[in-house]
């Protein structure tokens, strides 16, 4: 079944993945009498490809659930996307303060503020300016692969500080120039959101690939990381992965989206991070906070964050396999 | 206090009859106040006055029947509508939280003909308003088309446009707006006259019909939620993977948290139960009929509704989620609600109401689910905020229209009472049974404070009724309260449904849990398995079932009242006493293929109608009791004798009894039957002895053994002594 449609392209979209996805058809054995059917729902979340797979006996059960995590998506994303007029993170950005904020946005936030602080500060979602400039360079000077200029980088440096959001139960507050960008996060936390949606419903034997990929308890899914040949089997966790290349910037060796707020330049440690954690908002955020960060601290970071095993893939093909 | 001035004045001189009268009374008006006029009004006919009013035009009408009740009215042979009361159809009370009663005409259009008001106890004849002005309203009704909801609202609008006449009246208007658009749509769907508001699906606000806060638990209307510490510490652990976010858990893990109960509370079935009348009305009132009202309850150490809402009016620790819709709670949306009225509710912290209005958005058909945010600090600082949600999906029979409907509305209650049980030990909370303890600390003490008196009863028995008053009226005072205490107030009435579910569970895996959910039965039925072996099953018959002591007392009442007693031969007794043995073998025979079926046949036993619902039920089950009751006027203890499966249960281990207190004469049953002949429930045998199987140990024929006055063998004895002692006075005084 295939509903919904892929969107437009969208400026973060190719920065996604290049993962394959497979599933180890595998099924129960002496299961009861109805054999599970594998449905499929392919469209788009978040600005990425999204797709659900799940297992089941009944059509209508299974496009109930589907129906249902559509519902959960478009919630969020009328919370966290860029992309959505008059989604709660536009209006804050517009005004500097949204009130009586969902607990999804507070819950979002804090958990940002985490990372922040376990990353020192390479992951945060204020860096939305830089990220503006830096569109906005390459839309008015596509060949100027430099990027924008030092003096330009560093007016907007002065807005990138994730400890001056101010997250209060009733209100959230930036300071005049901030604006705050999910997208490092956002994806994994909706990708948990459905999950636990789909869990408290009793459903096991679903892959959730939403940008970001989670397996509910139940079958091992075959996924392929990109720079690897064997394949990871997962169940009940998440991987994702961040990669520079394929950036909406430039092509080849030119300034990529995975910006660090303190050098405001593209980060060069990696061509690609891939990370296995216990929920895919981990997962999404050390993938990001891991690709920005020195190799040196890397192990440290992922421990302290709750990763389980990373991939870090350099950009001359040698790759380093941690597992905590 | 009651109990013991009646106590005190039995033993005393004044004429006890009029006492034990008062009694009888007092026991008995629950019975005419619950009964209901709808099935008093069954068969009324509608006079020519009536329908000249409530349906200009009409030629004649039936007689009140059918489900709601409604008469049929014709003109010129053909129906052309219905006429009904709103106090039948809907029960509908008015501001004082007493009855009104109107009559209403409908067209087979859905057009309401007229309304007369035929009685009220509104207060606003008290404060001046002309009971003429309240009259004048009611008519007004003529005209309105139910199918309209713009309708409906133009009657409350209409309202608005006699504030001189009924000032101060605001709410019994309203109430009776209400309350004849319910009624009349009640009567419309079940005539098949809203054939084209059927087709859609909707939301029953009309039905409403008695039910406790068990039952709406069982069946889903009342959601629930428990988190206690070591919920929350694993899901911090499960769905915040940064290591030591957890919950710093010095608590015990099996401490409550938080505990939410919710609930869509604008069908009536819900809200009028939850609320009662007059809060659920006022709540109407306030409400346009696109908005909904949602039901929100917590109990624990973690407040849904915190503190912060009182300044910033926001609640920020829960919202509702429906679709791809965030609704937050904020304080215009919020009800004050006093007490929560329903039966059987546990004890609730924090209870509030929350008015949805309509722009919100929020679906009353579709799943919703609410969820509660808690905070954890973490290791190295900051917040982690995880959502707990409480999920709620309508119950099929609040769904009006569409296929669902007649389906979803069979009463089944007990499948649901089942269900509720499942979940209950499925939900895996180890303290829920502990909780249901704890909460009932006073109730307990009060039922052990019974059983030790009973105890004391039957230890000191022979002392006991050696004193004929005292014996009288402890019995009497101990049935009343075993009948409204333990039955009505407390509902600790056993059943042979506990038999079945214990057999059940020796059969299945035999679960303590089960078994402990309810602390006053379980008290019961572990002094029953005691007292049956000392005593055999006479003790619980005679003295703790409440029914068994309704019936007892209406049969000491009928006595007073000097009805007749039929004393049933004792042959024919003899061979009716089976029936009781079969219907349980029956019972048991069908528990063992399905566990639901045997608890919907063992609605044999009148006593959830009597005791666990006050006689608040559909009416055959009022009228099986009410039968039941008339017959043990003129048989005492109809029931217990030849129906009680319980009874013929509790007869089978009785045989193992160990003492044989009941004392008897070498001449009972030779010389003297009069023990027989007094014996609550004929279980004395011609030849005099006492059938351990029939007894109820309520020590009557302990009683006569002890009386002088009337135990022949005394008597004569006593005679002998007395001619002796007038024979030696004589020779003394010839002597001398």
């Amino acid at each position: 079944m295939r509903t919904g449609a892929v969107p437009t392209m969208s400026p973060n979209m190719t920065r996604r993945r290049f993962i394959a996805i497979a599933a180890t058809a595998t099924l129960l054995p002496g299961a009861a009498a109805a054999q599970p059917r594998r449905f499929e729902w392919q469209g788009g979340a978040l600005g990425a490809e999204a797709k659900i797979v799940l297992y089941h006996p009944d059509k209508a059960a299974a496009e109930a659930a589907i129906k249902a995590c559509l519902g959960e998506i478009s919630r969020l994303e009328n919370e966290f996307s860029l992309y959505r007029a008059g989604s709660a993170l536009n209006r804050l950005n517009a005004a500097g303060q949204l009130t009586a904020p969902s607990h999804d946005m507070r819950r979002l936030l804090q958990l940002c503020r985490q990372y922040c602080d376990l990353s020192q500060g390479a992951f945060d979602p204020s860096i939305q300016p830089l990220w503006q400039l830096y569109a906005e360079h390459f839309v008015n000077h596509p060949d100027d692969l430099a990027g924008p200029s030092p003096d330009a980088i560093r007016a907007v440096q002065q807005h990138i500080d994730y400890r001056r959001i101010a997250i209060g139960a009733e209100a959230i507050h930036l300071e005049p120039g901030m604006a705050l960008t999910l997208n490092g996060i956002a994806q994994g936390y909706i990708t948990d959101r459905v999950a636990d949606l789909l869990r408290a419903r009793g459903w096991s034997d679903v892959l959730l690939n939403l940008g970001e990929i989670r397996a509910l308890p139940g079958r091992p899914w075959s996924v392929a990381l990109p720079g690897r040949v064997a394949t990871l089997d997962l169940t009940n966790a998440a991987v994702a992965t961040s990669a520079g290349a394929g950036s909406p910037f430039a092509a080849g060796e030119g300034p990529h989206h995975l910006l660090h707020p303190v050098t405001g330049r593209s980060a060069r440690h990696y061509a690609a991070v891939s990370v296995l954690a216990r929920t895919a908002a981990a997962a999404d955020a050390l993938s990001t906070a891991l690709y920005l960060s020195p190799p040196e601290r890397a192990a440290e970071l992922l421990r302290r964050g709750g990763g389980k095993q990373a991939w870090l893939r350099d950009t001359n093909g040698t790759g380093r396999h941690l597992v905590v | 206090m009651i109990f013991s001035m009646i106590f005190s004045k039995a033993r005393s001189t004044i004429d006890a009859r009029a006492l034990h009268l008062a009694l009888i009374l007092a026991l008995i008006s629950p019975l005419i106040l619950f009964a209901g006029p709808s099935w008093a009004k069954q068969g009324e006919r509608i006079g020519p006055e009536t329908l000249a009013q409530v349906f200009p035009g009409a030629d004649r009408a039936g007689s009140l029947a059918g489900k709601p009740l409604a008469a049929s009215v014709f003109k010129g042979g053909a129906r052309i509508g219905y006429i009904f009361s709103t106090q039948d159809v809907v029960g509908s009370v008015g501001f004082s939280g007493k009855p009104i009663d109107i009559m209403v005409g409908i067209t087979n259009k859905g057009l309401i003909t007229g309304a007369l008001l035929r009685s009220h106890n509104e207060p606003i004849l008290v404060i001046g308003i002309p009971d003429q002005a309240l009259r004048d309203f009611v008519a007004g009704f003529a005209g309105v088309d139910i199918h309209q909801p713009g309708q409906v609202r133009q009657v409350a609008n209409r309202l608005g446009a006699l504030p001189d006449a009924i000032s101060g009246a605001t709410i019994s208007s309203s109430v009776i707006a209400d309350s004849v658009v319910r009624a009349a749509r009640t009567v419309a769907r079940s005539r098949g006259l809203l054939a084209a508001v059927q087709a859609k699906v909707r939301l029953d606000r009309e039905t409403y019909e008695p039910a406790d806060w068990q039952e709406l638990r069982a069946d889903g209307s009342i959601a629930h939620l428990i988190l206690n510490h070591g919920n929350i510490e694993q899901a911090y652990r499960d769905r915040v993977a940064i290591p030591g976010a957890e919950f710093p858990g010095d608590q015990a893990p099996e401490e409550l948290y938080s505990e939410l109960y919710t609930a869509l509370i604008t069908p009536p079935r819900v809200g009028q139960n939850l609320l009662g009348p007059q809060a659920f009305n006022r709540l109407l009132r306030d409400m346009s009929p696109k908005d909904q009202a949602i039901f929100i309850a917590g109990n624990g150490i973690y407040s849904y509704k915190g503190t912060r809402y009182r300044r910033s009016g926001l609640f920020d620790r829960i919202q509702i989620v429906q679709g791809d819709k965030i609704i937050r709670l904020v304080k215009k949306h919020y009800h004050f609600v006093e007490s929560v009225k329903i039966a059987t509710a546990p004890s609730l912290r924090e209870t509030g109401v929350f008015v949805l209005p309509a722009d919100t958005g929020f679906n009353p058909l579709a799943e919703w689910r609410l969820e509660l945010l808690v905070s954890r600090e973490t290791k190295q600082g900051g917040l982690v905020h995880l959502d707990f949600p409480l999920s709620y999906v309508l119950p099929a029979r609040y769904r009006l229209g569409g296929d669902v409907k007649t389906a979803a509305q069979t009463d089944n209650q007990m499948d649901r009472v089942l269900f509720y049980l499942q979940q209950q030990l499925t939900q895996g909370e180890p303290a829920l049974w502990l909780r249901n303890w704890r909460d009932r600390v006073g109730r307990i003490a009060t039922l052990l404070g019974l059983l030790a008196i009973l105890s004391a009863i039957l230890v000191f028995q022979d002392n006991l009724v050696q004193r004929q008053r005292l014996y009288r009226s402890v019995r009497l005072v101990y049935l009343t309260v075993t009948l409204v205490w333990i039955g009505w107030y407390a509902g600790a009435q056993l059943s042979v449904i506990n038999v079945l579910t214990f057999v059940q569970s020796l059969l299945s895996g035999f679960r303590w849990e089960f078994f402990l959910l309810d602390p006053l039965i379980f008290i019961l039925w572990g002094y029953v398995a005691v007292t049956l072996l000392f005593w055999g099953r006479g003790v619980f018959c005679g003295w703790l079932c409440p029914f068994g002591a309704l019936q007892e007392l209406l049969n000491e009442g009928a006595r007073l009242l000097r009805i007749p007693q039929i004393t049933v031969p004792f042959a024919l007794h003899e061979r009716l006493w089976p029936i009781k043995h079969i219907i349980f073998l029956g019972l048991f025979a069908v528990s063992l293929h399905s566990t639901i079926m045997a608890i919907a046949g063992s609605e044999v036993e009148p006593f959830k109608t009597a005791i666990s619902m006050h006689f608040v039920r559909h009416w055959p089950f009022v009228a099986y009791v009410g039968g039941l009751l008339f017959l043990g006027l003129f048989i005492e203890r109809f029931f217990c004798r030849y129906l009680c499966p319980l009874g013929a249960a509790l007869a089978i281990p009785a045989r193992l009894r160990m003492f044989e207190w009941l004392k008897r004469r070498f001449q009972c049953g030779r010389e003297c039957r009069l023990c027989a002949v007094n014996c609550t429930v004929q279980a004395i045998h011609p030849d005099g002895s006492i059938n351990p199987n029939e007894c109820i140990h309520c020590l009557a024929c302990q009683a006569n053994f002890y009386d002088n006055g009337k135990c022949p063998p005394l008597v004569s004895r006593r005679k002998r002594q007395e001619e002796r002692a007038a024979k030696q006075a004589a020779y003394v005084e010839r002597a001398s």
